[in-house]
């Protein structure tokens, strides 16, 4: 299970996650905020839609892709969360039909 | 256009210590990396850490924090958060800041890449809740966030040290499978001599094994046949010892059996590569001094072979002077005196480096798969046996089996297939690996969207 050392301590903004409101630390990666918080699927299997999630945290193997502010294919190991941050596990797959990523 | 003497990709040890001597000498250098903060992967977050006693990350972490700060003093123009996607071998740098693709100009290019984990590619890999040592460690420096009741698997120096981390943190461990082969202890024997001179180093891994002994954790040496248990998320791992089977039942698998250069920044210019066979592993083929097969391009650190979070700060120093000599701020015989404290620094370390490179050189069943169903290619999903039909139809090069069955296409570009797949076909075709050659590379390094490459084309990123 995933942990934090330090707790709620230092600022914090609020952030979205699959629709839940949370309050995390700021400055934190998305994908720990999102790991500390239940939220360990990241995105789905291109082929087989099976769910994936984070396997290195430091931008090598792109398995954390997520949809942030509306645009899929984000590292959510490299970006780091701010204030009112919408994020959502990706669903894009090889079957998907045409996707408008918000601009 | 901003333009520069020299741009350094990456602010690890090499990275660092390069722009400090350039910047010395009189260069004007940029620096860029993609993370906020200096330090590369060893030093991460240094500077800052979130952890309340970041001195159980040990001393060696924390030695890293004089670099930093002598970094970040300096008047290199340090470019944080900048994900570099092209390097053209005429000087031309694109860069993504915050989904804005930036460019810059430089008359000499560095670039330090650093090291990432080998892939470990077991039944199950794919699986949530399997990740690596390494993964561990960087969430813990820059995030202070643990995985606790985590199986760690695997083999080397920096899986000990994360375990032993944890156990100083007080993070629960459900236990070490390690699977340094037994026959590795004997290979390994001829090169403790030369190993010797490093005594401390020695020492020190001595010591984390002894830390992890000490500790109650289930501790399993000699493992082989690994596989992630779990449907839909890792809750354990199986495993064979001597004959008998294990299963150990985890909230999480870690995995680690070593480190090999990041290699997409480099092959993307095409620069010449090397398989280095004591390694297992592909590098760029350099000078002494870093220069690669294109003349103003340079690569200093694991990069161009693992060394070290030591070994990269020579290579950088190396480096800086090398190109400081091409800029004409500095004479061959003044280069050449400068160089030669770091160059017997790395010297006296290449020895130790033998030794643990064939002490803990991955077992060959955990390099490559061995169960026909086992996923290579994390992205597009081809298992063994979807690569094995590839060649048997007639793909024996890496490029061909690509374009064949989309093997190293995904959005990692091989980062996590290419070494196993030039494996795999070195041995299908009963060949070295350096003949089998690896993935050709292409820019855009990153996923890039398409209003972020429009932009460019209209000039909207030229400040």
């Amino acid at each position: 299970m995933f942990t934090s050392l330090r707790g709620l301590s230092g600022d914090l903004v609020e952030i979205t996650v699959n629709g839940a409101p949370l309050q995390v630390v700021a400055g934190q990666s998305v994908w720990s905020a999102m790991a500390l918080n239940g939220f360990t699927v990241t995105r789905k299997a291109a082929v087989s839609g099976q769910d994936r999630s984070a396997y290195c945290a430091m931008g090598v193997c792109f398995e954390c892709l997520v949809e942030i502010d509306g645009l899929p294919n984000q590292q959510a190991c490299l970006r780091r969360v701010s204030a009112g941050m919408v994020i959502n596990t990706q669903h894009i797959t090889e079957a998907s039909e045409v996707y408008h990523a918000e601009l | 256009m901003q333009s520069f003497d020299c741009a350094i990709i990456g602010t690890g040890p090499a990275g660092m210590s390069a722009a400090l001597r350039l910047s010395e000498l009189g260069a004007t250098v940029a620096v860029l990396d993609r993370a906020p903060s200096p330090g590369g992967q060893i030093y991460r977050a240094v500077a800052q850490s979130p952890l309340a006693t970041p001195d159980k990350l040990g001393a060696d972490y924390l030695s890293g924090a004089d670099l930093v700060s002598a970094f970040s003093k300096s008047n290199v123009a340090w470019m944080p958060g900048a994900d570099v996607w092209h390097l053209g071998d005429d000087g031309r740098i694109f860069y993504s800041q915050d989904n804005r693709t930036q460019e810059l100009q430089c008359r000499q290019m560095l670039i330090c890449p650093g090291a990432m984990e080998r892939p470990m590619p077991i039944p199950g890999w794919t699986l949530p809740g399997v990740m690596t040592a390494g993964s561990a460690q960087v969430m813990l420096k820059s995030d202070a966030m643990a995985i606790s009741d985590a199986i760690f698997a695997g083999s080397g120096p920096l899986l000990y040290l994360i375990v032993a981390q944890y156990l100083r943190l007080g993070i629960p461990i459900a236990g070490v499978v390690d699977t340094t082969p037994r026959q590795n202890y004997v290979a390994a024997l001829p090169m403790l001599a030369s190993a010797l001179r490093q005594v401390g180093m020695l020492f020190k891994g001595l010591g984390l094994l002894r830390e992890i002994q000490k500790s109650k954790v289930p501790f399993y040496r000699f493992a082989t046949d690994l596989e992630v248990v779990g449907t839909d998320h890792a809750q354990g791992l199986r495993f064979q010892q001597d004959g008998a089977s294990y299963e150990l039942s985890g909230d999480a698998v870690l995995l680690h059996h070593g480190v090999v250069p990041n290699l997409n920044l480099a092959r993307s210019i095409g620069l010449d590569h090397v398989f280095e066979p004591d390694q297992l592993a592909w590098r760029v083929k350099t000078s002494p001094f870093g220069q690669t097969s294109c003349p103003h391009i340079w690569v200093a650190g694991d990069g161009a072979g693992i060394v070290g979070a030591n070994g990269a700060k020579h290579a950088g120093e190396l480096a800086a002077l090398g190109i400081g000599c091409e800029l004409g701020l500095l004479d061959d015989v003044g280069r050449d005196q400068l160089a030669e404290a770091p160059r017997k620094a790395s010297a006296g370390q290449s020895g130790f480096r033998r030794f643990i490179d064939r002490l803990y050189q991955p077992a060959p069943d955990l390099m490559l798969p061995t169960r026909d169903d086992t996923i290579v290619c994390r992205c597009e999903e081809q298992s063994l046996w979807d690569l094995r039909q590839g060649f048997q139809s007639g793909a024996r090069d890496p490029n061909a089996l690509k374009s064949l069955t989309r093997c190293g296409m995904g959005p990692c570009q091989g980062r996590q297939c290419g070494h196993i797949v030039s494996g795999l076909l070195a041995k299908w075709r009963e060949e070295p690996v350096a003949d089998v050659g690896y993935y050709r590379l292409r820019s855009p390094l990153r996923l890039l969207t398409l209003e972020e490459l429009a932009r460019l084309q209209d000039g909207e990123s030229a400040r």
